[in-house]
């Protein structure tokens, strides 16, 4: 596991992968196992129906949304918010850790006095983080496959796959954007910020926009549009939305190597 | 890898951080095979060189070469550097085993090469986290993973920092070792009598620039006693104007102290004339000498 930068990342993240599997997988069970009685109550769907549109749309319940269908309760109560976080908040520490991380702990110079180029270790850092972050997804993925599978819950594993896809990709392109700010900032903790803000307003363009009109133009630049409109759960991938999203990413990353490339790294 | 030419050149090499710290218009070269003892006080500049050395950092002005590279554009040039940063910084949650195993991949080696018997011979804890390990035993695996793939440079910054007495003979060995298998060792340090055993050639840096270089044999000859002599009265101020290989440096009441350069004989039959109360000499050591130098290179430059 020693063998270069990239297999390096992925050893020193092992213990916060299991963490993180783990995590995921406890929300997944548990979600799913409230579903039962969820779907025995029709109760439920009328109460959401009388929820103010605008709490509704905030949500990520959107106007035709059964509460009470196996799709509409996977996607109001783990893909419209919670998996999203979980997956971007893995991806955005790795991100901010990749380079900063490694600034700020003052390893940097004896690591990049080796044969190993700046460009090079950006790149393997972020492949450790797109790796680190589809097995999560992968692990989350097997959760809710075999949760569905044991109620019974009506939703194919391919849409449950294209929906945790979607979810990683957009964890990639924020968890790239804060590798991109954490190379060029050198602190961890800015990097962070940068990235989380971004998240944060992305969902709330997205969110918004559905009740504040003018905003509707502006959600074409939020990630998080992007994700939600693949409406993956019941369609599968958009290849649009999808490429959205991993344009953003690569732009990132190639902003974080211009960014790196130029910079005199800081001592500790 | 012996090598004729020259490993490391700076040319005009300038970092400028605001008013305060950088080097400026260095100009210097490092000769193959040879180890150049890098001097000067803390916050001299020593640090900022040795990472534009290394492309931590980017020059403001001016341009380094090692081996002839420019080490930005060049990174495999690293292959044949071992670096040992002033500031060291390990991966705490690996051990020194794991760590030398991982950089020696990161320069093309398959094993660890001689990490294993270098961490024996300095008495390195090799298979602890090096959270675990002392401020003594974090240099020895900084000197490991610098020496360990026999590189054609070293580039040590303060390497004996926080090494017992004991651990800097065996670096000092190291040093000569790496020496005639033909290596260039670049060698920083606050203070002379750490390199002086060591090092062909010194360079001074004060306050960013470089004040003078010399190598270590020059000094040698010019070396020098100090002979302390108190008089019963105070001699005239010329008694001692003429004595060959004399000459006086400082003088407080009845007591004048000589700078001393080969035979003796002159001085003490000029002595003589006179009545000595005591008399005491020891020799100065190169720091005294490059001192000396030193003042004299500034005030050549002030007049």
């Amino acid at each position: 596991m020693l063998r270069n930068a990239f297999l390096k990342t992925l050893r020193d993240a092992r213990r916060g992968f299991a963490w993180w599997s783990l995590g995921l997988v406890a929300m997944a069970a548990l979600m799913i196992a409230v579903y039962p009685s969820v779907r025995d109550n029709p109760g439920l769907n009328e109460l959401v129906e009388d929820y103010p549109d605008a709490f509704k749309a905030f949500f990520g319940l959107g106007e035709d949304v059964d509460y009470t269908s196996a799709v509409g309760y996977l996607k109001s109560e783990l893909f419209s918010f919670m998996v999203p976080l979980l997956l971007l908040v893995a991806a955005i520490g790795a991100g901010a850790r990749a380079t900063a991380g490694e600034e700020e702990a003052g390893t940097l110079d004896l690591l990049l006095a080796n044969p190993i180029s700046r460009r090079r270790l950006v790149l393997e850092k972020l492949g450790a983080l797109a790796a680190e972050l589809f097995a999560l997804g992968l692990v989350l993925w097997l959760a809710l496959v075999a949760g569905v599978e044991a109620i019974g819950m009506d939703v194919s594993a391919a849409h449950l796959a294209a929906a945790t896809l979607a979810a990683a990709l957009l964890a990639l392109a924020f968890g790239a954007i804060a590798l991109f700010a954490g190379a060029a900032l050198g602190r961890r903790g800015a990097a962070i910020g940068v990235a989380a803000a971004g998240a944060v307003a992305a969902y709330l363009v997205s969110s918004l926009a559905e009740l504040v009109g003018f905003l509707e133009p502006v959600r074409l630049a939020s990630p998080y549009y992007h994700y939600a409109a693949n409406d993956a759960l019941r369609a599968g991938l958009a290849p649009e939305h999808v490429a959205f999203l991993v344009a953003l990413a690569a732009a990132a990353l190639a902003c974080a190597v211009a960014a790196f490339e130029r910079r005199d790294l800081a001592t500790s | 890898m012996p090598e004729a030419g020259t490993a490391i050149r700076a040319l005009g090499l300038t970092k400028l951080y605001g008013a305060e710290r950088g080097v400026l218009e260095l100009d210097f070269a490092v000769a193959a095979g040879e180890v150049f003892g890098f001097l000067g006080p803390n916050g001299a500049g020593k640090t900022t060189t040795i990472r534009l050395l290394l492309d931590l950092i980017r020059p403001t002005r001016g341009r380094v070469e090692v081996f002839g590279r420019d080490p930005r554009r060049d990174v495999t040039v690293r292959r044949r550097i071992g670096y040992l940063p002033g500031d060291l910084r390990l991966y705490e949650r690996l051990t020194a085993r794991e760590l030398c195993a991982y950089f020696a991949r990161l320069r093309g080696l398959r094993g660890p090469g001689r990490a294993e018997a270098l961490a024996a011979r300095l008495e390195l804890p090799f298979d602890r986290p090096i959270a675990s390990l002392s401020k003594g035993n974090r240099q020895k695996a900084g000197l490991v993973q610098a020496f360990m793939h026999e590189p054609d440079l070293l580039v040590l910054d303060e390497p004996t920092a926080g090494l017992d007495p004991l651990v800097q003979q065996t670096f000092y060995e190291l040093v000569a070792e790496a020496r005639r298998a033909g290596a260039t060792v670049f060698l920083s340090s606050h203070v002379l009598p750490e390199v002086q055993h060591v090092a062909d050639r010194v360079a001074l840096i004060r306050e960013g620039r470089l004040v003078l270089t010399a190598a270590v044999d020059e000094l040698r000859a010019r070396a020098f006693s100090r002979v302390e002599v108190t008089f019963a009265a105070a001699p005239p101020a010329a008694a001692f104007a003429r004595v060959a290989g004399a000459r006086e440096l400082e003088r407080h009441g009845q007591t004048v102290l000589f700078a001393l350069q080969g035979e003796a004989d002159p001085l003490i039959k000029a002595l003589a004339r006179f009545r000595v109360v005591a008399l005491d000499s020891h020799e100065a050591d190169l720091e005294d000498i490059f001192l000396d130098l030193y003042r004299g290179a500034e005030a050549r430059d002030a007049a």
